[in-house]
């Protein structure tokens, strides 16, 4: 309670106050209450401050400030200063308050004394001190490094700010592990191999909707998930002034509700319909000429079912375009396309029809679920492609590249490996990574990616070997990674678990050890990257409030107290490292507390943005001081057609015929002593040949029989769900009816009313659903939004830990059911992507 | 002098955004929206249709709630806003009853007591009574005194609630929070009496329609265009 509440101001006398003024001046600041503010009687509204932050809730990261009053977080809003959505946000913001106020938050470190893990299973975690818990660490690092098996200690990395590449990559480097494991798998991978593989670019892309005149998104719901929802949000409603918008999905999202058209494709088949797409644009002479080229007489001969003379087709800025059609395109017509995706042929010819009509003011867009499935990877190529053939790459109203931004890099760490770390890198990552059926080729590199559901199995089979530390941060795969089950039994057979949380979250009821985590907007530092509007932009996390509990910032802070810990015991190089490395780049002073590193450890990554000295492009920045004050740097605006004809590709061209894939896939076939079509193989794809280095139909493989699983299963992401840490918040609860077709404070599975009444379910009623990876529990709704034959649920509920709002019963029943629990551990291999998507085979009961 | 409110319908994205803004500015509690939406969804498989609309007291300027008021807690105040005083409140709810748009709320139970719970889920975590205490704030640690300026932080238990248009704001020359929330600036607050005013301008240029306007309650919360585009398939 503060003095000022003790101030008795009746609310009465300050509306007879105020009425005694001009009714016009009720919008100017009121003089009397202005008078008592000055007497610091009352709170004037506004009268706090707003602090810039950076909202770490869904990969939008958009740039925040928090509203403090009264030392407390009451409300957010986007930055400012940002160009790219400026004070524009999204709902998910004002979840990350009740996150920092959540009452079941860790306080203090705790140790569990109940050995037996099991859920249901109390682990009766005992407080313990800070000083404790990191010399447990510390010991067990030691005993590692004494019987030379530092490969064991593995590092789990959830989500993240640009800082963690200190505790996950450098700190587990210099104790000799090569077992820094991102969680960038279960993200997004397999997207990103589309843009690489076409046009070089591993990374995400931005979408200009202000000057588009068509959007084509296969299962992106922009104003509900992906990236930069707030911008999107923001902008939406004029876009529909200008362009069309059609949404590809089994199910109807938000943003299908504010789009012309809802194609609601059968789950798995986008790659067909984007090359029937394709096809119908080169028949009907749609390909956009400045970009792709054109037949040296003008005349179309993409004709169905003809092969094309290579020599008759001139390209500039691509590559490929008649082989992609001889070897693949020329037989993928509409009418082929109709019976795998459930869509008319005519629906498909008429949104060719508009695409070519717009070009090339038009935007493809690809979500997780169109292409993070088994065989997605030429899905993803192929969507992508439509792009290229439109010519929308890098034109006003297409697809940007993010723009390249100049932060500096996290000090490298390799010059204090002792002989144990050297030897103790050379080990296989635990992940399998590069083995022949997990290329992972990020950035085309053999093994370059991660495959994180993989450390599980690794773990279950023992195979590369055993780990006997595990460190996890802020992740959750036993409840976010699909057949999470398998985490539960993998992290019972490790030795030692050691998880930083702000919550006793799935992977934390299994952990030895729980350290408690600040929250990542409002209680530590940080720095995240975003791009829309033309702009990208590096903002900055800091602590805006004292934080709560007895936390210690997580991805600098920890490891400065292990590393203190272990030069104790003899092994200096962390402690030498971290404290040589990360001296304030102002002022030279080494860092002598947790909070000292992380500062300076962000001074030293954003100085290019804030040191005058080291300006080269976008905001000027005078100093420190002014970059916490504003919290973001933004980019000069995206150049349009800057890249054509030097894209980071093989040829240097938007290749639809991918020669990059083809090194990469050659190489790491000759690694393993094979050619591409036993990578082909061993892969799960049918691709033999040519046709593995272009987009081309790959038959989806479907997990269960028609006749056990008839249903399939489509995972999705609900409007509220910050990445599956939201569901402990009572407005998260209260208000999931914003997603189409959900209930509020339950966890539904949302039927079309026509396969209901064939099951004999109701709206409301308890149903199983099953798949060949196990059953969960939910309530049936019963939704004219998703396409028959197919079942849909958002991602975020089935918690039975995290707390009590979340779980029906904390530690023992969860409050529905997680659809990890029954989506199989599957994987599109060549990104090293889970496979969350796809044909998910489910059958559905009541029960 | 008259507030009123515009939302454009075209422009609303369905976020509630606006939901969440008046919570965090008002501290209402888990259950009550001051702010709220009705959803509806049509139409037969494909042809589906998900609206949203965002709603709230609609400080009609004949208000039903004000006259079956036994006790004039529900009053119309400065700027024709429909206010509402809790300590002349009987919690009878012949407001309740007579709002033909349904935005008052009761509280049935004593508002904010969960936060009063000292068990936690494990030795080491916080409770619902200890992380108020570390936290701060009056009832929950989402309380706002700014807003307890105009109307009670923690509510009485009998007692009804309602939007007021943030007045604690308008006085301070500020938009209601949820105005200043909306991503996609879908909402404009302004004088309706003022022909130049943007809620006017707007009124007039897309012929703006309050909920149930055949009720001639005089409610002033205009929607204009179409949440759903035209289909230009």
């Amino acid at each position: 309670m503060n003095a000022k509440a003790n101030f008795n101001l009746s609310r009465r006398q300050v509306l007879i106050g105020s009425g005694s003024l001009a009714l016009a001046a009720l919008f100017a600041p009121n003089a009397i209450v202005s008078a008592m503010a000055k007497a610091g009687l009352v709170y004037v509204p506004n009268s706090g401050k707003w602090v810039g932050t950076t909202c770490n809730g869904c990969t939008s990261f958009c740039a925040k400030q928090v509203y403090i009053q009264d030392g407390r977080a009451l409300n957010i809003r986007g930055n400012e200063f940002s160009k790219v959505h400026g004070k524009a946000s999204c709902p998910r913001q004002y979840l990350a308050l009740q996150e920092l106020y959540d009452p079941d938050r860790v306080r203090t470190p705790m140790l569990r004394t109940n050995p037996e893990k099991g859920r249901g299973i109390d682990p009766e975690f005992k407080p313990i001190s800070w000083k404790e818990a990191i010399s447990l660490i510390a010991d067990k690092i030691m005993e590692l490094r004494e019987k030379e098996e530092t490969h064991r200690y593995v590092s789990l990395r959830g989500r993240y700010s640009y800082l963690s590449d200190l505790l996950i990559k450098n700190f587990t480097t210099v104790v000799g592990s090569p077992n820094a494991i991102s969680h960038s798998a279960l993200c997004a991978e397999a997207d990103k191999l589309g843009s690489y593989f076409t046009e070089g670019n591993w990374g995400y892309r931005q979408y200009d909707i202000k000057d588009t005149r068509y959007i084509l998104s296969f299962g992106v719901d922009p104003l509900s998930a992906n990236r930069q929802v707030s911008y999107y949000c923001s902008e939406w409603g004029n876009t529909l002034d200008k362009a069309q918008v059609a949404i590809v999905d089994p199910r109807f999202s938000a943003s299908c509700a504010k789009a012309d058209e809802w194609v609601p494709i059968m789950p798995g088949q986008d790659g067909a319909m984007s090359l029937a797409l394709a096809h119908q644009i080169l028949v009907n002479g749609g390909w956009y000429r400045p970009f792709v080229g054109d037949f040296i007489d003008g005349n179309n001969r993409f004709i169905e079912g003809q092969e094309v003379d290579p020599t008759s087709f001139e390209e500039i800025h691509t590559h490929g375009l008649v082989q992609w059609w001889n070897l693949a395109l020329k037989d993928y017509t509409p009418d082929w396309a109709a019976a795998k995706c459930g869509i008319d042929a005519e629906q498909i010819r008429r949104i060719a029809g508009k695409l070519i009509d717009a070009a090339p003011r038009v935007q493809i867009w690809r979500s997780r679920g169109s292409q993070m499935q088994h065989r997605g990877a030429y899905a993803a190529i192929g969507m992508h492609a439509l792009n290229g053939l439109l010519g929308s790459i890098d034109q006003e109203g297409g697809v940007l590249k993010w723009a390249s931004v100049p932060m500096a890099k996290m000090p490298s760490a390799k010059k204090y490996l002792d002989e144990i770390a050297k030897k103790g890198l050379k080990h296989e990552k635990i992940d399998r990574r590069g083995r022949l059926e997990f290329p992972a080729l990020k950035k085309g590199k053999s093994g370059g990616g991660v495959v994180t559901n993989a450390v599980a199995t690794s773990i279950l089979e023992a195979d590369p070997y055993l780990p006997a530390f595990v460190l996890g941060y802020h992740n959750n795969f036993s409840f976010s990674a699909p057949g999470g089950l398998r985490w539960e039994k993998a992290l019972k057979k490790v030795e030692f678990v050691a998880h930083i949380t702000t919550n006793i979250s799935e992977f934390s009821w299994y952990s030895d050890l729980i350290l408690p985590a600040p929250h990542y907007m409002f209680e530590r530092w940080g720095i995240q990257k975003t791009a829309g509007n033309r702009y990208t932009q590096v903002s900055i996390t800091q602590p805006v409030i004292k934080p709560l509990g007895d936390v210690v910032e997580d991805e600098c802070g920890v490891p400065w107290l292990i590393a203190e810990e272990l030069a104790k015991r003899g092994f200096e190089n962390p402690l030498n490292y971290i404290r040589s490395e990360f001296k304030d780049p102002e002022t030279g002073k080494a860092p002598t507390s947790p909070q000292e590193v992380a500062k300076y450890a962000t001074k030293i990554l954003t100085q290019p943005f804030w040191d005058p000295a080291k300006y080269k492009e976008g905001d000027h920045i005078g100093g420190w001081e002014e970059f916490v004050e504003k919290g973001v740097w933004n980019s000069k605006p995206y150049a349009f057609r800057k890249r054509w004809g030097h894209m980071k590709t093989a040829t240097k061209k938007f290749e639809f015929y991918s020669e990059t894939m083809k090194v990469a896939l050659e190489k790491h076939a000759k690694k393993h002593h094979t050619d591409t079509d036993g990578v082909m193989e061993a892969t799960g794809y049918a691709a033999r040949g040519e046709l593995a280095f272009m987009a081309h139909y790959e038959e989806p493989l479907r997990y269960g029989d028609l006749e056990t699983y008839p249903l399939l299963f489509v995972d999705h992401k609900s409007r509220l769900s910050r990445e599956g840490r939201s569901a402990n918040s009572m407005w998260f609860q209260q208000n999931l009816d914003i997603d189409p077709g959900a209930r509020k404070h339950a966890d539904v599975a949302k039927l079309n009313p026509i396969d209901a009444k064939q099951l004999g379910v109701s709206e409301g009623d308890s149903i199983r659903i099953t798949s060949t990876q196990g059953s969960i529990d939910c309530q049936a709704a019963l939704f004219e939004g998703v396409r028959p034959g197919t079942v849909a649920k958002a991602f975020g509920q089935g918690h039975w830990a995290y707390g009590r709002v979340a779980a029906r019963d904390f530690g023992k029943e969860a409050l529905g059911g997680n659809n990890n629990e029954i989506l199989p551990p599957a994987y599109e291999h060549l990104s090293g992507s889970s496979a969350f998507y796809g044909q998910i085979g489910i059958r559905v009961e009541k029960i | 002098m008259r507030y009123g409110m515009v939302i454009d319908q075209q422009k609303c994205v369905g976020c509630s955004g606006c939901v969440f803004a008046c919570k965090a500015e008002n501290h209402t509690t888990d259950d009550i929206n001051w702010c709220d939406k009705i959803i509806t969804t049509s139409g037969q498989y494909p042809d589906v249709k998900f609206e949203y609309v965002s709603t709230m007291c609609n400080h009609c300027d004949n208000a039903p709630c004000v006259g079956a008021c036994p006790t004039q807690a529900m009053h119309k105040g400065e700027g024709g806003l429909t206010l509402h005083d809790p300590d002349k409140c009987i919690g009878c709810k012949a407001c309740m009853v007579n709002c033909p748009y349904g935005v008052i709320s009761f509280n049935w139970e004593k508002p904010h007591e969960r936060w009063l719970v000292d068990t936690g889920v494990a030795a080491g975590s916080f409770t619902s009574a200890t992380m108020l205490m570390a936290a701060g704030g009056e009832g929950s640690p989402h309380s706002n005194p700014e807003s307890a300026e105009a109307y009670p932080s923690v509510r009485s238990r009998g007692t009804v609630e309602k939007c007021n248009f943030c007045v604690h704001r308008l006085k301070a020359g500020l938009s209601p929070a949820c105005v200043d929330a909306c991503p996609s600036r879908a909402r404009v607050v302004g004088d309706l009496d003022d022909p130049a005013s943007e809620v006017s301008q707007l009124i007039r240029k897309y012929e703006g329609k309050p909920l149930r306007a055949e009720l001639g309650t005089g409610a002033k919360v205009f929607y204009i265009r179409s949440y759903t585009p035209e289909r230009r398939t």
